[in-house]
């Protein structure tokens, strides 16, 4: 085939490109030449100024019709840099003996508002309607009084991780702008804030006006009301939130409470925690971001630990169901565990245990047995099934997983065999396997909801839209009376003298649950994790003290939560 | 003879074009340095610096690039179509939890666009189906590279970006409607384009249906995308014959336009170079294209041939897109303006044609 066959193409294409860039140039000897005066004119005297109106953001509701978050009005006042750039300095200086402020703060606040010189800029931010009126009456067309929607939070503490905060987008535009952003527009950040953003924006709009070299309107171009985001229904409960935060005193941890067949979060929250309403602001916020203790990060989601005892019931389960235990079957504790030349060690010496008094006494030499029973292959094999190497979905962003081992992860990852001490490690929840509070608590949960593994979720309905968000569950297949076994010896884990979580049997409140240690660099870190009335299970509980020392500072936050619970009275009635 | 001939003349034309890409470099940085500017100050010194790193990054690959043989890209055209899609497919999963992600390490490092080496792949891609030598066979040189190219098209429409997507689709069209496939198989398909266009304009997202109408009328909406209309023809018609002059441009100083230094940069050399500037401008575009072109009529082999066609083709239609976007005469599209616009991977994607382009120069 010869090239020359097809070449009258680039003729053709050559007319095309001709023709095309013959067009473009028509139209600019148009714009340019014909009519170059007139957008000059355009250009020098008539400027378009932009009044921006933010939309109102949806509010942000507990359960409860509680509100926990809305948009007030925040008065500012405002200037047009072109309007007063001949008369700036004597302006400020007036307008700060007038207000009692320092010049300093009106140029600061210029200067980092400053966005063009014919759109308003906020000299003075939030200040109360009757001084902005004020202001306005005395320096007339030169000041405007821009009134701004401003976030406020009810609990800026107890649900900061929960909720997030807001933040103009103009911080994280290059990124925000492809979803459709524009710079001064606000957006959520963290928490629900963020992850129902689209539900919660709403539209800005503005009104485009024309104005002179003076700064006078001369024309008004158009307007685009603003458009109110929707509220939405969280299925939290501010007062156990409140609860939950105060039960945490100074300690470091987590702690989550869930109904245990829904999966909806009633209460979440992180310690230490931030202040929403400082990060709206702007302000106090540097020793949150620089703090070594992170009250950024979401522990309950975004932080993984050992899980320590709190494994050993999923185990257990796991053995019963591949039909490597059976509940008689008796290991006798002597208080330590020889492997080789390594010694593992007991808390006590048990003597002769079963499965009714290995998980109430937190046995670990029991567990050991088991594990080394079962094999490490089935035991990531049933760790994984409880969901603990996956993320739970909940309706947070940034939520992070755990990480359950295997004989097949340890070769890749590390390059190294799995030895028998690695097995007795993860029998105990020790080793590599690292989970949040909240996989951790889902997983337990199967025990609770009678072998589900629910989603965790904390959005209930959205304003405008029929009913509330459908629970989904995972059934795991495990048999009836496993189930059973299991939950009782939970339920004898409080119940029993004996039981690890004893102190919680004075709540009458029919706990069951299970309590961990998990040996770390530094103080173990506390668990508890558990769930009531044992009958009719209704709530599911985890706590997770960060080096917190024992599992028995962890059950003393838990005690705390709950005995306030009963005594506020915002547990359900049967 | 006539070797020596011809030899001496190819030389002439990577020696011109390579004076365009300087003088377009030169023009690209000024109105970049310019763009950045904001009543009178200099604000942008870290965009410039790093369009300086791209513009060296370019050079590097195009040198690269003009001495790898150019037919290697035949053999190797269905790879650089499936990396290309990988990569595709990989932004529009990750693209949202990346968006998470990003917010914590905010611009961290290189964005890489795959939608940019998709106009690379899909012009080897082309290149290699239309210069088989099949004429009439409609599934092997018809559908087959349509449903490849529609693919594609369809993944970077998702992301969502328009602009390149209609861009492959033209790719498509008048490198086909340059070989000898049959006509009307292209005829056909611009006809079934323009009775689906309807159901197709529901599907776009709601931005983008705006642009369309604000490209009707940009009075409708004078604060969001017509805003942009009416102050980048003021910008342009302002710049008069001989415009403002460097750094003078008013409607740029004074942050009127979004976008300055990317999509909407012809608004800031029209603006201080006037028409003058901007004819000048069109001037050198022409000059590579008539250059690619010319080279594409004596060459011998078709693969070569169809690879000039597309790069031309490419450059052309950015340019024409582009300008007549900031002209008001096209919807407004997102789409970089050649060699012209701030951002790496459109300007090394374009060197790197313009490398293969000289490599098929030095071949005999």
């Amino acid at each position: 085939m010869k090239v020359s066959n097809l070449s009258n193409s680039t003729t053709l294409l050559k007319k095309i490109y001709i023709a095309g860039f013959g067009l473009l140039g028509f139209v600019l000897f148009f714009y340019q030449i014909i009519n170059g005066q007139y957008y000059l004119e355009r250009a020098k005297n008539n400027y378009v100024r932009l009044l921006p109106s933010r939309a109102i953001r949806g509010s942000i509701f507990d359960r409860n019709n509680e509100i926990l978050a809305y948009d007030r009005a925040a008065f500012n006042i405002s200037v047009i840099p072109y309007q007063i750039k001949n008369k700036k300095v004597q302006l400020f200086n007036d307008l700060s003996s007038v207000l009692g402020y320092e010049p300093a703060i009106l140029y600061k606040n210029y200067n980092k508002n400053l966005r063009s010189l014919f759109s308003p800029v906020n000299i003075i931010e939030d200040i109360d309607k009757m001084t902005a009126l004020k202001v306005k009456e005395k320096f007339e067309d030169s000041v405007f009084i821009n009134p701004e929607p401003k976030r406020f939070y009810y609990q800026p503490w107890e649900s900061a991780h929960v909720l997030g905060y807001i933040k103009e987008a103009t911080a994280n535009y290059e990124v925000l702008k492809k979803y459709g952003y524009s710079p001064l527009e606000r957006a959520g950040f963290l928490g629900i804030e963020q992850y129902y953003d689209a539900y919660l924006q709403g539209q800005d709009g503005a009104i485009s006006v024309e104005v002179d070299a003076k700064g006078k309107i001369v024309g008004f171009l158009g307007n685009r009301i603003p458009v109110k985001g929707k509220d939405i229904y969280l299925t939290i409960d501010s007062r156990i939130q409140k609860i939950a935060s105060q039960s945490m005193e100074k300690k470091r941890g987590a702690i989550i409470l869930m109904d245990s067949n829904s999966g909806e979060i009633l209460a979440l929250y992180s310690q230490p925690s931030f202040n929403s309403n400082y990060f709206v602001e702007g302000k106090n916020i540097n020793k949150f971001l620089t703090n070594k203790a992170s009250p950024l990060l979401n522990r309950a989601i975004q932080a993984t630990y050992p899980m320590g005892s709190t494994f050993k019931p999923i185990l257990a389960a796991a053995a019963l169901e591949e039909g490597k235990l059976t509940p008689e079957k008796e290991y006798t504790c002597s208080g330590e565990f020889r492997l080789g030349i390594a010694t593992f060690k007991c808390m006590h010496a048990h003597g002769k245990q079963n499965l009714h008094e290995a998980i109430p006494h937190s046995c670990n030499i029991y567990f050991y047995n088991v594990g080394l029973a079962l094999g490490p292959r089935l035991m990531s094999k049933w760790a994984k099934r409880f969901g603990l190497d996956s993320l739970t979905g909940i309706d947070l962003p940034y939520e992070r997983k755990g990480l359950v081992p295997s004989p097949k992860w340890k070769q890749k990852k590390l390059k190294t065999n799995w030895f028998a001490g690695d097995t007795l490690n993860f029998s105990i929840g020790q080793g590599f396997i690292n989970s949040t509070p909240l996989e951790v608590m889902v997983a337990i949960n199967v025990f609770a909801s009678d072998g589900y593994l629910v989603n965790p979720h904390i959005l209930k309905r959205v304003e405008g839209q029929q009913g509330s968000t459908p629970a989904s569950k995972t059934y795991l297949g495990l048999k009836d009376t496993d189930l059973n076994i299991i939950k009782k010896t939970l339920r004898d884990t409080v119940k029993q003298q004996s039981g690890t979580a004893h102190l919680l049997d004075k709540l009458e409140l029919n706990i069951s649950g299970k309590t961990g240690t998990a040996q770390t660099k530094g103080r173990p870190h506390g668990w508890f994790v558990g769930f009531f009335p044992y009958e009719n299970k209704k709530y599911t509980l985890c706590v997770l003290l960060e080096n917190g020392g024992s599992s028995y500072a962890a059950l003393k936050v838990g005690y705390k939560f709950l005995n306030e619970m009963k005594e506020e009275g915002v547990l359900k009635n049967d | 003879m006539t070797n020596l001939r011809r030899l001496k003349i190819t030389l002439t034309d990577r020696k011109t074009i390579t004076a365009c890409l300087i003088i377009l470099n030169l023009l690209s940085l000024a109105a970049i340095y310019s763009s950045l500017h904001q009543a009178g100050e200099f604000v942008g010194a870290g965009l410039l610096h790093k369009q300086i790193i791209w513009i060296a990054i370019s050079w590097l690959f195009l040198i690269i690039f003009s001495f790898i043989n150019y037919r290697f890209y035949f053999d190797l055209s269905y790879v650089i179509y499936g990396v290309n899609l990988f990569l595709l497919i990989a932004v529009s999963i990750f693209g949202k939890t990346i968006m998470g992600a990003q917010r914590w390490i905010s611009i961290f490092g290189i964005t890489f666009q795959p939608s940019e080496f998709s106009k690379l792949a899909m012009i080897v891609l082309l290149a290699r189906f239309f210069s088989q030598p099949q004429k009439n066979d409609f599934l092997k040189s018809f559908l087959l590279p349509l449903g490849l190219v529609g693919l594609n098209a369809l993944v970077i429409f998702k992301q969502p970006d328009l602009g390149t997507a209609l861009i492959i689709f033209f790719l498509f069209l008048a490198m086909g409607l340059a070989s000898r496939v049959n006509k009307l198989y292209f005829v056909g398909l611009v006809a079934l384009g323009l009775i689906i266009s309807p159901f197709a304009i529901n599907s776009l997202q709601d931005y983008q249906k705006k642009r369309l109408m604000v490209f009707i009328n940009p009075n409708i909406d004078p604060m969001g995308s017509g805003y942009t209309i009416i102050q980048s023809k003021i910008a342009i018609g302002s710049g008069k014959a001989i415009g403002k002059g460097f750094l003078a441009g008013t409607q740029n100083q004074f942050n009127f336009l979004p976008e300055r230094h990317t999509d909407f940069i012809f608004t800031v050399i029209s603006e201080e170079w006037g028409f003058i500037g901007s004819i000048f401008l069109l001037l050198i575009y022409w000059l590579i294209l008539k250059k690619i072109l010319q080279k594409a009529k004596n060459l011998v082999d078709p693969f070569a041939y169809f690879l000039c066609i597309g790069i031309s083709v490419l450059i052309f239609l950015h340019v024409f897109i582009n300008i007549g976007m900031t002209l008001g005469i096209l919807p407004v599209v997102g789409l970089p303006l050649t060699f012209l616009s701030y951002g790496g991977t459109s300007l090394v994607i374009n060197f790197i044609l313009i490398g293969i382009f000289f490599n098929i120069c030095r071949q005999k």
